[in-house]
């Protein structure tokens, strides 16, 4: 009795005490939810059997009808394209701000700070704003190009199908930039200075010392930053509920909206389910990734 | 010897009323989505009603309308429903064909108060279900279309003749219209969730077209009104992704001449519109169709695991009493017709009341949901021009078929 309370004050006891903990936790709020998500997905489930885990097996019947809906297809490329978009221009976007503000000017360290505002922001408010830039008669964005002779007739920012989804883009790259410049700051604070003097001194120009010094050693920042974009990209739900609801017609609707509609519109819970699971599956990819690219830094 | 009787039988009744007094008060759980400070439909009638009836008391418990489902679902999944709760009309069916319910059928049998006979049939038709009434309505809305006399006046048209027919209302639309002055002919809403089903539905109805049948030549004519409507630009495009109050609010600040929306909107238009605004029947194809008009609002309902069913009844019978004054106090229509006294905004309240006649309801179906998504996609997808009015609506008939057939 004593051996075992001494080895749970001060030793192996210990180590599995606090790691069944941190695995309780990981289970009750991670692994649970998702596998009651993976087994709705193969279930017939409605409003009055949710609380029951014994509910009929339909096999891949949810699948089926999802993979036959019409606007499976566009909306999976939306998402897609919502996602590749985003994480380019977030990055690009971002990286140029990080390697701005690493300059040596007044005031850069404050400037920088206040950037994260934006991240500060609430997904849902900031909605809330861009459908105010955006709207299609009284939109601040379209007062500004048609004052600025720009365009002649109102562009209808969220109505218009062909536009919808990029209006949605635009907002979203301007909720992530500041998350994306402060990560890849943090990597840029992290290259020794004075390798960049002993480049110039060797005679290499700016562009040369981006290419080849800066880049490379931001390999597994960038590999992280892009990793975590993707999931929180395809966690953006906020911005569709409050600008377009996925629509018109679909136009501007993604797997993670349409999930929500399923499930708690048309009250569809295993189709929904079926389309997190998708989901699921490729963010396991991209965390395995995110999980390699960081494994490197460690080794490093 | 009677007189014997009748005093054995108040001294039992005595008796019997000293047992109830004495018992255990009975708690009600009572499930509302109204607001407190608005004033709270569900707050002021408990409050009335436990002065009634001291023995009974009401705890109310406001869910967000846009969290309704999620709540309900998990109260039902964890048999933790409250005694008495408000159900939207539409999602009534979705319940009572689960049996979630208490069937109102034995209790109102035995009622000196409703008499569901008088309930107008829209209303009537959403607590129905295999012959059996599941709840009773709290009142109702509608819709109608809202008109700016002083911009008829303007453009030289009429105001005392509001437009009667769609080929009407489309050529008032169209002399409304000035884009130069930011103005609108009409505003409505035919965004892709619920409001858009809603605002659509009676247009097809009134030609004979309804969800089971919605690929019907009226319906696409209906169809084919809005899409011209939308593609002439008489109304926002934006009208594709506005709810009916956003839309309203342009009718509000005279960017929009006209506007079909419900009594809902009386409160803040008498604050913000600065002109003279009257309500008009929702124009028809031509003159002798039969009118159609949508049914808002919702239901007083009592889940079948209610521990107290006769209080339950009671009070729900107290607040289905109350009908004369929801108008000038809550804002809905009557369910059945009253004697209105002293109405605000009598006008309107006329036409909304007359129009409560044709209002029609959605469904009635336990998939409601799923119904109207197929419905709201389809007009979505026929005002985009992803496909012709009659293709949108086949498809969505193709849909609409494999849910209420399964």
């Amino acid at each position: 009795m004593s051996a075992l309370l001494r080895s749970l004050r001060d030793g192996r006891g210990f180590d599995a005490a606090l790691a069944s903990l941190a695995l309780a936790y990981l289970f009750v709020f991670s692994a649970f939810p998702l596998i009651y998500n993976i087994a709705m997905s193969f279930q017939e489930v409605d409003m009055f059997s949710l609380g029951d885990l014994i509910r009929p097996f339909v096999g891949l019947a949810n699948y089926r009808t999802l993979f036959a809906a019409p606007e499976f297809w566009s909306i999976m490329a939306n998402t897609a394209i919502f996602v590749i978009l985003c994480i380019v221009f977030q990055l690009a976007i971002g990286f140029g701000l990080a390697l701005f503000f690493q300059q040596d000017f007044f005031g850069a360290s404050y400037l920088r700070g206040l950037f994260l505002a934006a991240w500060i922001i609430p997904a849902l408010v900031a909605g809330a704003i861009w459908k105010w830039v955006f709207a299609g008669d009284f939109g601040v964005l379209n007062y500004l190009l048609i004052s600025s002779g720009l365009i002649d007739d109102k562009i209808f920012w969220l109505s218009t199908p062909a536009i919808s989804l990029y209006s949605v883009i635009i907002a979203n790259v301007w909720l992530g930039i500041p998350f994306n410049m402060i990560l890849l700051s943090v990597g840029l604070a992290g290259i020794p200075k004075d390798m960049y003097e002993a480049a110039a001194l060797d005679g290499a120009g700016p562009w040369g010392r981006f290419w080849h010094m800066t880049l490379p050693m931001m390999r597994s920042t960038i590999g992280a930053v892009v990793c975590l974009g993707i999931i929180f990209t395809l966690q953006q739900f906020d911005l569709f509920a409050s600008l377009t609801q996925g629509g018109p017609a679909n136009s501007s609707n993604v797997a993670q909206y349409w999930s929500w509609q399923l499930s708690f519109q048309n009250y569809d819970i295993a189709t929904g389910s079926a389309v997190s699971v998708l989901m699921l599956g490729f963010v396991i990819v991209v965390a395995f990734l995110y999980v390699r690219s960081t494994r490197q830094e460690y080794r490093a | 010897m009677a007189n014997f009787a009748k005093y054995w039988l108040g001294a039992a009744g005595v008796l019997a009323l000293t047992a109830a007094a004495s018992a255990e008060p009975v708690e009600l759980n009572v499930w509302t989505i109204d607001r407190q400070a608005d004033p709270g439909y569900n707050y002021v009638m408990a409050d009335e009603f436990m002065k009634l009836h001291p023995d009974i008391k009401i705890n109310i418990k406001r869910v967000e309308f846009a969290d309704w489902a999620n709540d309900v679902m998990r109260a039902v999944a964890t048999g933790t429903t409250p005694d008495v709760a408000y159900v939207d009309n539409p999602n009534t069916p979705f319940l009572s064909a689960k049996g979630a319910l208490l069937d109102l059928t034995p209790y109102i049998a035995e009622s000196e108060i409703v008499d569901t006979s008088k309930i107008f049939p829209g209303p009537l038709s959403t607590v129905t279900w295999d012959g059996k009434i599941y709840g009773l309505p709290r009142g109702s809305n509608t819709i109608a279309l809202y008109y700016n006399a002083d911009m008829f006046k303007a453009a030289g048209l009429d105001p005392d003749k509001p437009p009667q027919t769609w080929q009407e209302l489309y050529e008032t639309a169209k002399k409304l219209t000035d884009p130069a002055k930011n103005v609108y002919g009409l505003a409505f809403s035919a965004n892709s969730n619920e409001e858009g089903t809603f605002q659509f539905l009676p247009w097809a109805q009134s030609t004979g077209a309804d969800f089971d049948h919605i690929a019907d030549d009226g319906a696409v004519r209906a169809l084919e009104v809005w899409q011209k409507i939308i593609d002439e630009k008489l109304a926002s495009p934006d009208t594709l992704i506005r709810g009916q109050y956003d839309s309203m609010a342009t009718f509000n600040a005279q960017n929009a001449a006209m506007g079909i929306s419900g009594p809902w909107e009386l409160p803040r238009m008498s604050k913000d519109a600065k002109f003279d605004y009257r309500v008009a029947l929702l124009p028809i194809e031509k003159q002798g169709d039969t009118r159609a008009s949508a049914l808002g609002e919702g239901n007083n309902v009592i889940f079948a695991k209610s521990q107290h069913p006769k209080e339950a009844f009671m009070y729900l019978e107290y607040m289905y009493s109350q009908m004369p004054r929801v108008w000038n106090e809550f804002g809905f229509v009557p369910s059945y017709p009253v004697e209105a006294k002293d109405p605000k905004w009598p006008a309107q309240y006329a036409v909304f009341a007359e129009s409560m006649k044709y209002a029609r309801a959605r469904g009635p179906s336990p998939d409601w949901a799923k119904i109207s998504k197929a419905i709201s996609t389809a007009i979505q997808q026929a005002l985009t021009h992803q496909a012709d009015a009659k293709t949108a609506l086949t498809t969505a008939q193709s849909t609409i078929d494999g849910i209420v057939k399964k």
